[in-house]
Order: structure tokens, then C-alpha cells, then sequence
């Protein structure tokens, strides 16, 4: 491992100013929420107009995908709440002694 | 020798060989440029092979060892796909790999990535057995190379799992071999539309150990943990050599054993959705690299027990795409350990202001993983969707990848680049990574592009090659198809953001996370000892009763084994050499009498 940390604030590269920059402003996230929400509205309604596949099971049904990756998504992340209250321990957890174990 | 003779060793001799063979030099390599030459040279002189072998189908190179005859090379168009992504692979972690100088890992990579080559060209059972464990004896020594107590330890329960794996092949051979008679893939039973895939009935005496054999190489769930287990505790370079050759091969052998078997679309379904749940919540993020390795690799498993032309070409495309797109993920987590000493995401954040073109690879990754349109992983995943949906009996696993897709998007599209390169600015300002990282990345991010942008240069090379061409030109890029997976991914990258600006998206906080492998490091540890009063009780009347018996037996044993006892105690040379002579001659008196 090679340590060549610099101090916060100094050195950032040209082409990350280039690359990123415009990630930084103050409305980002808004303007990212609107810009998914576009993208994705529009490929539902597209997909109405222009589909021309008979439904024939719930994945079929246009804009399903939309639903289900909103759906599916949340779900996966928020069931990390109670998943990583019942699953998470101490790093060192495997290298302690067992204390549930009877001696 | 003339160049006949040179062109002939080309086109007859399995590409892995090549690679083994620049293995042999490296611990001699001082210099970088030799070095660099055996690192690369290697697999570029096994593609020339395989570009100049002398067919596909037919046996090339055949040895007869012990009466068992060996088909040493005999490549046709499943392994081709493999061999080449194989190789393609070995030379981009040779070029990673240029910035250090470690001739155990140097070594013992190419002797992974030699033998996964040979692996995937050899045509019969027991040379597939001997490659394979190749790749596990080379492939401990990659945990093992950073050299603390912790990756020895995982070093040692990753070497219980690969040898377990070796074993239960082995037997099942054997089993196979002496009901059957027959080892040689292409013999063993009617093809697939004229290639020997899916050549085994599970039915036929030792496949269910096969399978489970290959099934813990592939980390089917429960057996998964080695995985997850040891990638994390490898050097920057070692967990790229890894993730790609282990579980892909073990991809190829369940296509070219197993595919059409109706368990495998369920075991590789379970093996998408399960790690999405464990991803979330691990701090460490070449450890939730590892678990969507996990999920990438239940597609593959899925799509080989469909085993419809499609399926089998959707299961070689995606092993192609996921080589390549999960060793630039590997790379760029390697790049941020090599720089910062760390992969914790509670310990990083910000990076992109001083390693941009780390940051801008990683995003290549994330977005072929993801099945971005345009990138690798939407051409490649798209069959195995498309294989499970023409299915109407398959609409629960459809939904199950489908669920797993939008997983993918989570943990590798987006937790890994965010939370590493962007998110909470951790303060730190690392370099940059070293030239010859960023051109590894370089290549692998260009050959995501380039199989996403052109996909007809992939799917030339998958198995089913007519199949592949009537999908390429009737349903990938048809305007549903795209439209589908664009609102399956916008609406779920709107979920995320959604989630976070609300403070739902659960932190990152440091910890173990709990998974299969508590069963034996606590679990079973646990239950013995819970196990040992009870029993210790009903023994204890018969240990009284036999006491007497038990004590001779014990002083006879320490009598000959212990350290000074009557084994441990020098003998002449000569009673030495009679008495192995005399043991030699009662082995003989049996063979013959036999």
C-alpha cells in the first residue's frame, strides 16, 4: 500500500474539474431527480405508443419495469435497516472467544 | 525447427500450455520489461493458438497416461468464448500488475490463469479434474500473498472449500468413469444441436457429485461464503485474477456437464436475489463486489439450466461481459486500496477530485454491470431475460432476475462508485493511479464499450453462433426492449436518489455481517460442545466397562507413535532398505497374484 495522502482541499486534478464539475452545484440533486423522472416517464409513455406486443403475463404490461425497478429498489434498500441490525457485528467478532460457547 | 513445425505446435497445442509455460519463468523475471513480456506474452501466444488451432470439434492433442486417454486440445465453440475471455483476462492482470514485483503472486497467477485456459480446451473428465486442481492449488497462493494473519486464515478456509470441491469431482468421476466406461466429453452422450453440452444425466452414477463439486466452485447459495471470505482479503491485484477465472469456470463446466438441468434455473436464481439482501448492508466494497459476483454468476447458473440455445448463448456472452466488467470494478477498488489502504466505504468518499480517471472506469464498470443500454452487460444479460421470459412456466424466475437487476443497479451501478469516489468528501487526496492500472482499466472499459456499442463482434463467438445472430437482429434492439430496461433503471436510480435525499438509504457503518459461514466458524463449534456433555455422559458406563482394553490400546499407540516411540526411533540403513524391499516384493506378490 502506498501512502500519498495530501492534504484536504490541495491538489485536485484538472480533469476532475472537467469530468465532475458540474456535479457540484447546489440544485444537483433536484435537477437529477427531475432528469431520472423525464427519462423515465418518457420510456413508459413511449413504450405505450410504440409496443406492439400482445400482454400476455404482468411483465408484459407497459411501464411495468418502471414500477417494478421503484418497487424492487426501495424494497432491497430499505429492508437494510432491519437486516443490518439483525446481521451486523463487531469487526473483531470472529476473533473473539465464543461467549455462548459452555467451556 | 521450421516454421511448419513451429505453425504446427501452434495449432495443436492448448493455448493454457503457452500461459503454464511463461509461468515457469517468472520467479527468474528480474527486469520489468521481461516481466511484462512473460505476464503478456503468455496469453497473447495462447490467442495466437487458438486463433491458428486446426479446427473446432475434432480432438488436436491426445496423450495416453495409464491406459486413461487424455484429450489434451480439443476446442470447439462453447469453450472457445470462455478461453478467450480467459485470456483477454490474463493479459490485463498482467498489465496490472507491472507496478509491483511479487514473483509468488506473478507466478502463481499465471499458473491459475494457464490452468483455467487448459481447463476450459481439454476434452474429456480427468484432464478437466487435473486443470481444475490447478487452479485451486495456484489460486490459494493470491489470498495468501498478503501475507497477514487474516488472509492466512481465509487462505486456509478457502483451501478447505477448493480441495472439498476437487474431492467430490473427483469421486464422481470415478463413480462415472466405472459405470460408464467413457470420460471423453464428446462421447459421453447425445449433443445439444451438435455440440456436447449439457452431456450429462444426473440420473447416472457420481453426477450429483459432480455437480456439487462444480457447484461449490460456482459458490452456489450455502457454499458461497469462501467467496465472500477471501476475494476481500487479497492484495490489490489478487482479487482481479480471482474473480475471473474460478466461478466462470465453473460456468463452463455446468454448461458443458449440466445445462437443461431444471435445478440449476432455481439454484441460480436464489444465487441472484440473496446477495442483493447482504450488499446492502457490508461496509467493505470489494466485499459487496464479491457478493454481486455471487448474483452476477446466478444468472449464468439460471441461464445454464434453462439450456435452450439462447439460454447457453445468453450464459457464454454474459461470462464474457462479466469478466471483463467485474475485473475493472476489482481494478478500481484495487487502485483506491493501493492508494488510500482501504475499501471501507465509511473510510472513503470524495476520491474523484484526485484520481478522475479511476472514478471514470469504475463508472464504465458500474454502468455495463448495470445493463445500461450501450454497455456490455445490457447485451450480454439480455439473453438470459429474454431466455427466461419466452418461458411462460419461468414467469417467478423472470420476476426473481428481474428483482436481482434492479439489486444490480443498487450495489455495483451505484453504492460502489458513489459511496468510493463521490458521497460525504472523506478528506483524503491520493494520487492517482500508477500507468499501468489506469491502462489495464483502459482496456477493459474499452472492450465494455466496444461489446455494448457493437455486439455482433461478441455474439460471433458464442456457441450457437446462427441463434445468436437471429437474436442480435430481431429482439435486442427492438424499441420495447430498450424502452424496458431504460425505466426499469431510471425509475430505480430515482429510488436511490430519492432514498438518500430523505435519509432512508441505510448508513454505511463499520462490522462483520453475519452470512453462511457462521454455521461452521460459530454455529457448528457451538452445537459440538452443547453435544459433548450428553454424549460424554452415555459413554462414560462403556468407557468404565472397556477401560481396561482402552488403556492397552492407548499405551500400544504411544508406544508407536509418540515422539520417542518405536516409529520415531533410527534404524539402519540397511533394515531400512530390506524392509522396503520386503514391502516392495508383498506389493508385487499381490499384483501378480491379483
Amino acid at each position: 500500500m502506498s501512502q500519498k495522502d495530501e492534504p484536504a482541499g490541495n491538489g485536485e486534478h484538472p480533469v476532475s474539474v472537467l469530468l465532475y464539475g458540474w456535479m457540484r452545484g447546489a440544485g444537483f440533486q433536484k435537477k437529477l431527480v427531475l432528469v431520472l423522472m423525464a427519462i423515465g416517464l418518457a420510456a413508459v409513455v413511449l413504450e405505450v405508443l410504440l409496443s406492439s406486443k400482445p400482454v400476455r403475463d404482468p411483465g408484459s404490461i407497459p411501464g411495468f419495469q418502471a414500477f417494478f425497478g421503484f418497487i424492487a429498489f426501495g424494497g432491497a434498500v430499505l429492508s437494510g435497516w432491519p437486516l443490518g441490525r439483525f446481521l451486523r457485528r463487531r469487526e473483531d467478532y470472529y476473533e473473539r472467544p465464543d461467549r455462548n460457547t459452555p467451556p | 525447427m521450421t516454421i511448419e513445425r513451429i505453425a504446427d505446435i501452434l495449432a495443436n497445442t492448448n493455448p493454457g500450455f503457452f500461459i503454464l509455460a511463461a509461468a515457469m519463468f517468472m520467479p527468474f523475471a528480474r527486469g520489468h520489461v521481461v516481466r511484462a513480456l512473460l505476464m503478456v506474452g503468455g496469453p497473447v501466444m495462447g490467442l495466437v493458438a487458438l486463433i491458428n488451432a486446426d479446427g473446432l470439434g475434432i480432438d488436436l492433442s491426445v496423450a495416453t497416461v495409464f491406459g486413461i486417454d487424455l484429450v489434451l486440445y480439443r476446442p470447439d465453440s462453447l469453450s472457445f468464448v470462455f478461453g478467450l475471455a480467459f485470456m483477454i483476462a490474463a493479459a490485463i492482470c498482467g498489465v496490472y500488475s507491472l507496478h509491483r514485483r511479487d514473483p509468488l503472486q506473478d507466478t502463481s497467477a499465471m499458473v491459475y490463469a494457464g490452468a483455467a485456459v487448459s481447463a476450459v480446451f481439454v476434452g474429456d473428465l480427468v484432464s478437466l479434474f487435473i486443470a481444475w486442481e490447478l487452479t485451486a492449488v495456484a489460486s490459494v497462493f493470491q489470498v495468501l500473498a498478503r501475507r497477514s494473519p487474516e488472509s492466512v486464515r481465509a487462505a486456509v478456509r478457502y483451501l478447505v472449500f477448493q480441495v472439498l470441491s476437487g474431492m467430490l469431482l473427483l469421486a464422481g468421476i470415478c463413480m462415472f468413469a466405472a459405470a460408464t466406461g467413457e470420460t471423453r466429453f464428446a462421447f459421453i452422450a447425445p449433443t445439444l444441436a451438435g455440440l456436447p453440452v449439457g452431456v450429462m444425466n444426473i440420473e447416472a452414477p457420481g453426477a450429483v457429485l459432480i455437480l456439487a463439486g462444480l457447484g461449490i466452485k460456482a459458490a452456489f447459495p450455502m457454499v458461497h461464503s469462501w467467496l465472500q471470505d477471501a476475494y476481500p482479503r487479497t492484495t490489490e491485484t489478487g482479487a482481479v485474477v480471482l474473480s475471473a477465472f474460478t466461478t466462470k469456470l465453473a460456468v463452463y463446466a455446468l454448461a458443458r456437464c449440466f445445462a437443461g438441468l431444471d435445478w440449476l434455473i432455481w439454484i441460480g436464481a436464489v444465487m441472484t436475489v440473496f446477495p442483493v439482501f447482504f450488499a446492502v448492508i457490508e461496509n467493505d466494497l470489494r466485499k459487496v463486489l464479491a457478493y454481486s459476483l455471487n448474483n452476477q454468476v446466478g444468472f449464468m447458473v439460471c441461464a445454464v439450466g434453462i439450456g435452450t440455445q439462447l439460454a447457453v448463448n445468453g450464459a457464454a456472452a454474459h461470462a464474457f461481459a462479466h469478466i471483463m466488467y467485474k475485473a475493472l470494478l476489482f481494478m478500481s477498488m484495487g487502485a483506491v486500496l493501493y492508494r488510500t489502504g482501504t475499501t471501507r466505504a465509511t473510510d472513503l468518499g470524495g476520491l474523484h477530485r484526485t484520481m478522475p480517471w479511476t472514478t471514470l472506469f469504475c463508472l464504465i464498470g458500474a454502468a455495463s454491470i448495470s445493463a445500461i443500454p450501450l454497455f456490455s452487460g445490457f447485451v450480454a444479460k439480455s439473453m438470459v431475460m429474454s431466455a427466461s421470459h419466452a418461458d411462460p412456466g419461468l414467469f417467478m424466475v423472470w420476476i426473481m432476475l428481474l428483482f436481482a437487476s434492479a439489486g444490480v443497479l443498487e450495489h455495483s451501478g451505484i453504492k460502489i462508485p458513489f459511496f468510493a469516489f463521490f458521497g460525504h468528501d472523506s478528506g483524503r487526496r491520493p494520487q492517482e493511479a500508477p500507468f499501468n492500472m489506469l491502462l489495464a482499466m483502459g482496456i477493459a472499459a474499452g472492450l465494455c464499450i466496444l461489446v455494448g456499442l457493437s455486439p455482433g463482434w461478441l455474439y460471433r463467438f458464442l456457441p450457437y453462433e446462427q441463434a445468436a445472430r437471429e437474436y442480435l437482429a430481431s429482439e435486442l434492439w427492438t424499441v420495447s426492449h430498450v424502452l424496458q430496461q431504460v425505466q426499469l433503471l431510471a425509475f430505480a436510480a430515482l429510488a436511490f436518489v430519492l432514498l438518500y435525499r430523505r435519509r432512508l438509504y441505510p448508513p454505511e457503518r463499520p462490522g462483520v455481517i453475519l452470512d453462511a459461514d457462521w454455521l461452521w466458524r460459530r454455529g457448528c463449534p457451538r452445537f459440538l460442545r452443547h453435544l459433548s456433555g450428553p454424549a460424554g455422559a452415555l459413554i462414560a458406563p462403556v468407557r468404565r466397562q472397556a477401560g481396561g482394553a482402552l488403556t492397552g490400546i492407548g499405551w500400544v499407540g504411544r508406544s508407536v507413535f509418540s515422539a520417542d516411540g518405536w516409529v520415531s526411533r533410527k534404524f539402519p540403513l540397511s533394515a531400512t532398505a530390506i524392509s522396503s524391499l520386503a514391502i516392495l516384493g508383498l506389493v508385487l506378490i499381490a499384483a501378480v497374484l491379483a
